[in-house]
This record gives C-alpha cells, sequence and structure tokens, in this order.
C-alpha cells in the first residue's frame, strides 16, 4: 500500500465526479495546448512562408503594402503595378546582392470545374518571372520527376505558350507535363477576355509556400498577355546586408521614385503577427477562463471528497496518519486529477492538431500553406506540466483543510 | 511487568461548549491503565465512557488534569504532538468499524503501517488475518464482510502496529451477542498472549464481568 495507491483508490470512488473534473482539466490542457500551438505554428508559418519567398525586401507600387505581402503569401486581386523602368534603375544599387522582376496577374481558367464544382478557385494565380534571376532567388525549386512529369523543364525565357505548374496547382488542375492549360485573360484596356493555351512543360515538387498554387510563365509572355508591357508587381530583393540601417539607407534612396514603395519583410511579418494578435489574446482569454474553471473544478471537487470523508481521515488520523500525510494524500489526490486530465487533455490537442489547424485557417483565412498549429513536445510537457502545478495550487486549500481536522469531531461528524 | 502503568490519568477533565452551556463530558476522573490487564469502562449513555477513551487513546487532549501515556505528559499537547504518541503504542477499534470501504481487508489491517512509514510485509499481515481469524478473507472487501468479520479487521488494523495498550469503544455494540462473544474472546487472547493493555467501553455488564477491572462514570466522574 502506497499513498498513490490509497489516492488513487479514494479517486475511483466517485468515478463519474472525477471523470467529470479530468474532463474538464483535459478541455482547458487541450484549449491551451492548442493557442500554444497556434501562437508557435503561425508564428513559424509566417516566417517560413516570407523565408519562402526568397527575398528581404520588395519594391512595389505605393498602396497597401501588407495587402500586396499577403497577396505574395495567398493570392488576392486588386493588383497595382510599377513601371519596369524601376527595375533597371534599383538593380544597379551597390548593396544589392540579388534582384528579380515579377509580374502577378489573376486570370480565369478554362473548364476549371473538373469535378463540376464551382469556387473561388475558378481564378489562377500567373506568375510572370525572369528565370535566371528567379530561380537564383529560390534554388530550391525542383522539377518533379516520375510517371507524367519526368522530361519536365523550366520554361524558355522567350517562350509565350509554356508554364510550369506549381505542385499544388497541377495536382488541382491535373495536369501533368505535355498537358495543355486554357485560361482567360482580360488584357488591360479592353473588356473581352482572351484565351491562352499554355503548354505545361514542368511541374514543380512541393515547397509548402504559395508557389505551389501559383503558374509560373516568362516575365514577358505574361505582360503581354496581360496587356501590361513594361510593367511590374513587385520587385523582389536580397540585399547584402540585411539589417535595420541598411534598410532605412536602402529605403532612403529609392523612395525618390514616383509612386514606388520599399517594404522590408520583417515589416510584413511583423503585420502579420500582430493582425492574429487579437484573435489569440481572445482565444487566450477563453484558455485562461478553461483553466480558472477547472481550478475551480478540481478545488471544488476535492473539497466535496474531504467533506464526504471527514470520518474516514478523522479514522486515518485516529490510526496514527499525521497533519502532513493527510495533506500529502489529499494533495495527492488533487495531483492525480489534474494529471488524468492533463494527459489525455494533451494528446486531444495534439490529436486534434489538424483539426484545430484547419478551423483557424477557414476562421482567419490566414496566407500561408505551412501548419499554423505546431504542437512540440516541449509543449505537451509544459502543459502538463502546468497542469500539475496548478492541481498542485488548487490543492493546498482543500488538503491544508482535511489535514487540520481533529480525530474526535472528524469521526463523530462521519458518524 | 503487569503492573507497569501505561496510562495515567489525574483529575481529567473535558469540558466544552455547546452555545451557552459549559458541558462537563469528564469531571475529575483518575485512572490507571497497566501493561496485561484489561479494564472495562461502564455507565449509562452520556457519562463520558467514550470521552474517557478518546482522552486516554490521544485522540483528544484534557481540558484540565495530567494525562501521562507511554511515559509522556500528554495534557496540553497540540493535535499535531498527539499524533506522535499515538503512533505505536496504541491501538483503536470503533464500534461502527470505520474500515475504508475501497480498501481490501489485507490493505486495511496494513494502512497503520503507512502512517508508521514501515513496510507492510506480507508475512506479518498474514500473521495478523490469522490471529483474527481472517486468514481466507485478505482479498475481500469491507462490503463483503459480516460485522463480525469487519470488527475482526478493525482489531486486526489495530493490532498491526504490535500497540501496548488497545482501546475499543463499545467494540460489540453493532454485533449480535454470540459474534459480541467472539470478538471479546479476541481481545482477551490478545491481552494473554501478547501482553496488551485493554480499556473498551461496554453496555453488556456479562462482557465486563470478564475483564481484570470495570470502572463505572456517571456524569462524567467515576461512581465505582
Amino acid at each position: 500500500m502506497t499513498y498513490s495507491a490509497l489516492a488513487w483508490k479514494n479517486l475511483v470512488r466517485r468515478p463519474v465526479r472525477t471523470a467529470l473534473t479530468a474532463g474538464g482539466v483535459a478541455l482547458a490542457v487541450a484549449v491551451a495546448v492548442s493557442l500554444g500551438g497556434f501562437n508557435l505554428g503561425y508564428r513559424q508559418a509566417i516566417a517560413g512562408s516570407i523565408e519562402q519567398l526568397g527575398f528581404q525586401v520588395m519594391v512595389m507600387a505605393k498602396g497597401c503594402p501588407y495587402e500586396a505581402a499577403t497577396m505574395m503569401l495567398k493570392g488576392g486581386t486588386g493588383l497595382l503595378y510599377l513601371p519596369e523602368e524601376a527595375h533597371a534603375q534599383i538593380r544597379t544599387d551597390p548593396d544589392i546582392e540579388a534582384i528579380t522582376p515579377i509580374f502577378i496577374g489573376i486570370a480565369e481558367k478554362q473548364n476549371y470545374s473538373l469535378d463540376g464544382s464551382p469556387a473561388a478557385s475558378a481564378f489562377t494565380i500567373l506568375s510572370g518571372v525572369d528565370l535566371d534571376s528567379f530561380r537564383a532567388m529560390k534554388p530550391w525549386l525542383k522539377l518533379k520527376t516520375g510517371a507524367g512529369y519526368d522530361g519536365g523543364r523550366w520554361f524558355a525565357p522567350d517562350s509565350t505558350n509554356e508554364v510550369v505548374m506549381g505542385y499544388e496547382a497541377a495536382e488541382y488542375e491535373q495536369r501533368k507535363v505535355g498537358d495543355v492549360f486554357y485560361v482567360s485573360v482580360v488584357p488591360n484596356g479592353k473588356v473581352d477576355p482572351e484565351l491562352h493555351a499554355f503548354t505545361v512543360v514542368g511541374v514543380l515538387e512541393r515547397t509548402g509556400a504559395q508557389d505551389d498554387g501559383t503558374v509560373f510563365l516568362p516575365l514577358r509572355a505574361a505582360q503581354t498577355a496581360f496587356g501590361r508591357e513594361n510593367e511590374l508587381t513587385i520587385i523582389g530583393i536580397k540585399l547584402k546586408e540585411f539589417n535595420g540601417i541598411r534598410m532605412r539607407e536602402f529605403e532612403g534612396r529609392w523612395l525618390k521614385i514616383p509612386e514606388v514603395q520599399v517594404v522590408s519583410l520583417e515589416q510584413v511579418k511583423g503585420a502579420l503577427v500582430s493582425l492574429v494578435g487579437t484573435a489569440q489574446t481572445m482565444v487566450a482569454a477563453v484558455a485562461v477562463i478553461a483553466v480558472l474553471v477547472a481550478v475551480i473544478g478540481v478545488v471544488n471537487s476535492v473539497l466535496t471528497s474531504v467533506h464526504e470523508r471527514t470520518g474516514e481521515i478523522g479514522v486515518l488520523k485516529a490510526v496514527g496518519a499525521g497533519r502532513g500525510q493527510i495533506f500529502r494524500l489529499v494533495w495527492l489526490e488533487t495531483l492525480l486529477t489534474s494529471l488524468a486530465g492533463a494527459v489525455p487533455g494533451s494528446l486531444l490537442a495534439a490529436g486534434g492538431a489538424r483539426l484545430t489547424d484547419a478551423a483557424l485557417r477557414h476562421l482567419l483565412n490566414i496566407g500561408v500553406t505551412q501548419p499554423l498549429v505546431r504542437i512540440t513536445p516541449g509543449l505537451l510537457g509544459a502543459a502538463i506540466l502546468g497542469a500539475v502545478v496548478l492541481g498542485l495550487l488548487a490543492g493546498i486549500w482543500p488538503a491544508g483543510r482535511a489535514a487540520g481536522l481533529r480525530p474526535v469531531e472528524a469521526i463523530r461528524s462521519g458518524e | 511487568m503487569a503492573n507497569d502503568i501505561l496510562i495515567s490519568g489525574r483529575n481529567l477533565r473535558r469540558h466544552y461548549r455547546r452555545g451557552s452551556e459549559t458541558v462537563k463530558a469528564l469531571d475529575g476522573v483518575d485512572v490507571d491503565v497497566r501493561a496485561g490487564e484489561s479494564v472495562c469502562v461502564l455507565g449509562p449513555s452520556g457519562s463520558g465512557k467514550t470521552t474517557l477513551v478518546n482522552l486516554l487513546s490521544a485522540l483528544d487532549a484534557p481540558t484540565a488534569g495530567e494525562l501521562t501515556i507511554g511515559g509522556r505528559r500528554v495534557d496540553g499537547l497540540s493535535e499535531r504532538e498527539l499524533v506522535g504518541v499515538r503512533r505505536g503504542l496504541l491501538g483503536y477499534v470503533f464500534q461502527q468499524f470505520h474500515l475504508i470501504p475501497t480498501l481490501t481487508v489485507a490493505e486495511n489491517v496494513a494502512l497503520p503501517l503507512l502512517f508508521l512509514g514501515r513496510k507492510a510485509e506480507p508475512a506479518e499481515i498474514a500473521r495478523v488475518l490469522a490471529a483474527v481469524g481472517l486468514a481466507d478473507r485478505a482479498g475481500h472487501l469491507p462490503k463483503e464482510l459480516s460485522g463480525g468479520q469487519m470488527q475482526r479487521v478493525a482489531i486486526g488494523r489495530a493490532l498491526a502496529v504490535r500497540p501496548r495498550v488497545l482501546i475499543a469503544d463499545e467494540p460489540t455494540g453493532n454485533l449480535d451477542s454470540h459474534t459480541g462473544e467472539a470478538i471479546f474472546d479476541l481481545f482477551q487472547k490478545t491481552v494473554r498472549e501478547d501482553g496488551v493493555a485493554l480499556v473498551l467501553t461496554t453496555h453488556n455488564l456479562a462482557l465486563a464481568a470478564r475483564c481484570d477491572r470495570t470502572l463505572t462514570l456517571a456524569d462524567g466522574r467515576i461512581v465505582a
């Protein structure tokens, strides 16, 4: 017989009450772990997605820089354009390590509804890129191989009808190397759309970034298709040395170009993180309330148990239990209740991470493709430890009450 | 060593407040308990029997008077200190048995050893269970036992720590006369074989007659 065994037997004496109390703890821990996982995952996802852009600084037409950045990450409409000569000017900057011009347009897919379902995915992002500088900026981009993808290559720089599809774009459209991909585009200044038949010459491996959902084509071909020759959407820049001072110096040099703004992706990252700050605060408040309710539940449950067993505690004292031993016993009961909730709660959060991820993605419409909820062993350990500490704190009062009972009064009140 | 005094009380008083009234549950009692003797406390309900055995078993402290248990003055001690007096020296048997319902017979018997910090050796528990006639009931829960068997478990629990004084408050009060006799036989066997002092309260005059001494209480005083 050990204290733990005795405590456990006391708990299972009232299985429903113990299960409900532990369930409350489990729920609170699951909410707290999910929130922690979201905090962790979201920051990493934003950082990862921005990292996958390959550049640290964007030059773009004046407007909302965060909208543009979000568009880069998740796609969107309402694009603004800057003159292409800005690229020619900026590329001479001595602090630049690499630079790439990008033209982004939104095209309507033709016969898109392979499964018969109309959807927002009727539109696709066409990204016109300068092949050499773009690939140098994103050396991790690899062409997919295997059945249907062998022989894949990048488009010829001067081609007008070749595209390379991102992994998800190709999967969704069920296109392989050699297939034709139809889109219609309304060129700038025109009313009627023009149909384009592009040959898929390559499909990219999955990157986990927005590139997966993008269709790439030569810069000139994209500009021509959209009727915006000599215009760009953004210029992606990697500086030789990236820090706040260099960034400000760089910004100061190029803000002189009319209609152009310079945006650091660090700023964008901060803004995107703060975008969900309010939501995170609200969820944190819910988590705190859930934890408080769980703690109150544990206190109430153990107090009730102590009250019911007043006579029994008196008997334990009569047969030799000291104050500290009774305290230890009741405290162990609290600890076991907390653990009985914390462990399943943590597992629930870990097991339900994908569901939580999907729900958050649906609710918040966040422009990242990487997992939003990251539940790490460290996070689970911290949650269980936190529940144990809170459980022990919750147990002080009931354990103290039990320990302070005088045996004669306790036995008498139990009879 | 039969004349060794294990418990000595002088002018013991236990008063308490009930509203505006002071109840004198025990009012100037002198008592000695020696090793190897059985002392029966008789008296009508409310005469102070339970109050006296609560004091003698260090479950409660006297309001006034001198009380020595196992050679240690206990009057004026706090509950924390009284625990130290009870441990290992005194074994207590209740009228209502007061077994822990979730523990088996063997676990109930071993319980005091947990609080003494001693490992419950299976052979020792088996010895105690055999002594109280429950060798074949070790794994049973209290609800599976008869009243007499439950009281035997309670006696086994009290004996597990090898106490020098066994105190029993109306131990046969909830048992039929035949079972009560058997339980009393068990007590006498313990006194005879282990040299344990026995203090018990009862309303049963036949059982009282079998004790070495009787103390009769009325209104908190010894009257015979």
